[in-house]
């Protein structure tokens, strides 16, 4: 039977991978941002490593998320030819730079890092709204990567 | 589309690397009123450290001319402060850091893969007796005393030798001409040490009338980022009384004070003091300073008087207004440890009653600074005119390090002593 569904071409024992993944990072820069807010209303330095930390974890499950994500994209003609897909893709990769810069700002020591850190944090997860809209508009309008034949 | 993503992230990493404004010329900072630029937070600070390589037999460091530089003792762990005894005995304090504490921040593990290399990879916890013939050959070496921890500053008061471990003041029975010193140190007074301890050398001295001590206790942090509670008591010079051990803070806002000494002629306390980070390749500068009771001198708040740091939260207009502008600066990230006035009579007359300074090298600019020990001149009890490359050569010409210069005392006949810590020698400079 013809699989009427956009497969997704990273997968572990038929799991797709990149959905799998990708709430790791978008809790962790979610997270920073609620850090770095903290730390801006309280001068309390724990927060600012937390947010340190959050960030930077986001960042390398985010390269594990890219490769998968990449890997699907380009395995898969009909993932392609959804303008959800390139919204997804451009978005997170401006996401995914803003939160590069955000993790050296983070470098800074004490009070340094605001209000860069906190802007940048902010920007990172108001652009993750948007691509995850998109993310998840994949999967329940357009079937990517959802198993055929458990589908009722 | 992953090549884009890879492309941006290449040329983002490429700026961040590439921005940060360039080094100044040190001159423009030596004296009185240094230049300082406009602060710049860096995404990605520098780090440059020169790799150690150590002394071939034969080299030395280059002295001015004037002066000629010998090994006294090679072969030592980590020397890093030395003191002589009134009967001529040296002692050299092989010394190095409590152990650190976990990591707070992702950025320290990046920073201590850079430092690799750059350190002593000998560990010491004593101090060693030097007993020479007074021309520079040593007849006898000795433990003085060991199992010390951290220890660094050093002052003998009649028979009492005080030791600054990096947590507590001990003091030791000494009669003239002991090699050793097998009895246990008796506590004076605690001092902030661990957990994090982030400067640990406890610079040591004595009031000229020796009813009083005074330790160098540097702050906890760069600028605070190990929270203000951590700094309580610290970036301090202390006063302690030395019948009763009770302290109070005699100077505060001195981010890392060290060499305390008295000068010899107005009897007034001076130090050199280790300024803040990562503002930048000539901010802040490092200076020397006289040190007024009471006074308040800008960390973490502000530097050279009333500049703000923004990276303190929350600030202290208060404490501000009040910062007293250092005496002397010394130029930036030099990291001077290491202060003696020159009281003998054997070094050439231009160098008499001004001060020396020792400064172990920066590691967060792209152009190495300090690696040298510098000259002074003072006049009436203040620093008279430019300061003058004494020894130098510690690095190679690719930036290298053979040593890094950073003890400093008098011997008995009045030549200079240098200890370098990661060259693991005693240098001895006299005139000639």
């Amino acid at each position: 039977m013809a699989d009427d569904h956009p497969r997704a071409t990273a997968r572990i024992g038929g799991h797709p991978i990149h959905p799998m993944l990708v709430p790791i990072p978008i809790t962790c820069f979610i997270g920073a941002l609620l850090a770095d807010f903290a730390y801006w209303r309280t001068a309390d330095i724990i927060w600012g490593d937390f947010a340190d930390w959050l960030l930077t974890l986001g960042l390398i499950v985010s390269v594990f998320v890219v490769i998968a994500g990449v890997i699907d994209f380009l395995g898969e003609r009909r993932i392609r030819a959804l303008p959800q897909a390139w919204i997804h893709g451009i978005g997170n990769g401006i996401a995914l730079v803003l939160a590069i810069v955000d993790a050296f700002v983070h470098t800074r020591d004490a009070y340094g890092q605001l209000p860069a850190g906190l802007i940048l944090s902010l920007l990172v997860v108001l652009i993750l709204l948007v691509t995850g809209w998109n993310g998840w508009d994949m999967v329940y309008r357009h079937g990517v990567a959802v198993n055929p034949e458990r589908r009722p | 589309m992953s090549r884009l993503r890879l492309a941006l992230c290449a040329s983002t990493l490429a700026a961040l690397a590439a921005c940060g404004p360039a080094p100044i010329d040190a001159s423009h900072q030596i004296g009185p009123n240094p230049y300082l630029p406009p602060l710049h937070q860096y995404l990605l600070p520098p780090m440059k450290l020169a790799k150690v390589i150590g002394w071939q037999a034969g080299q030395t460091p280059t002295a001015a001319p004037g002066l000629r530089i010998q090994a006294l003792a090679s072969g030592l762990k980590n020397p890093r402060s030395l003191y002589t005894l009134p009967n001529g005995d040296i002692l050299v304090v092989e010394t190095s850091g409590p152990e650190a504490p976990p990591i707070r921040r992702p950025k320290e593990w990046v920073m201590n893969w850079m430092e690799k290399n750059t350190h002593s990879t000998q560990q010491g916890h004593d101090i060693l007796l030097l007993r020479t013939d007074g021309h520079g050959a040593v007849l006898q070496k000795s433990v003085f005393i060991d199992h010390l921890s951290s220890p660094f500053g050093v002052v003998l008061v009649g028979n009492d030798l005080y030791v600054a471990d990096t947590d507590e003041v001990l003091r030791f029975p000494y009669q003239t001409g002991q090699t050793r010193i097998t009895e246990p140190g008796v506590k004076l007074c605690d001092l902030p040490g661990g957990p994090i301890d982030h400067h640990w050398t406890k610079s040591l001295t004595a009031s000229p009338d020796g009813t009083k001590l005074y330790a160098g206790v540097g702050s906890n942090s760069n600028i605070t980022e190990n929270g203000i509670p951590a700094e309580k008591d610290r970036a301090a010079i202390w006063e302690i009384d030395r019948a009763t051990g009770a302290h109070r803070l005699y100077a505060t806002g001195l981010r890392n004070p060290n060499g305390l000494t008295f000068e010899p002629q107005s009897h007034v306390l001076w130090a050199v003091v280790n300024e803040r980070d990562e503002l930048g390749p000539d901010l802040v500068p490092d200076y020397l300073t006289s040190v007024q009771y009471g006074g308040f001198y800008g960390w973490p708040y502000s530097y050279w008087g009333q500049h703000l740091d923004p990276r303190v939260k929350p600030q202290r207009p208060d404490l501000v207004k009040r910062a007293i502008v250092p005496d002397y600066s010394l130029s930036s990230h030099v990291a001077p440890l290491g202060l003696v006035f020159d009281t003998g009579d054997s070094l050439p007359p231009q160098y008499k009653g001004g001060a020396f300074i020792v400064e172990h090298g920066s590691w967060d600019r792209t152009q190495l600074n300090g690696y040298k020990v510098v000259f002074v001149p003072f006049g009436s009890g203040r620093p008279i005119g430019q300061a003058q490359d004494v020894v130098t050569g510690f690095l190679t010409s690719d930036g290298k390090a053979h040593g890094r210069p950073v003890g400093l005392a008098l011997d008995a006949s009045g030549a200079l002593l240098i200890a370098d810590d990661v060259g693991n020698t005693v240098w001895r400079v006299t005139a000639g």
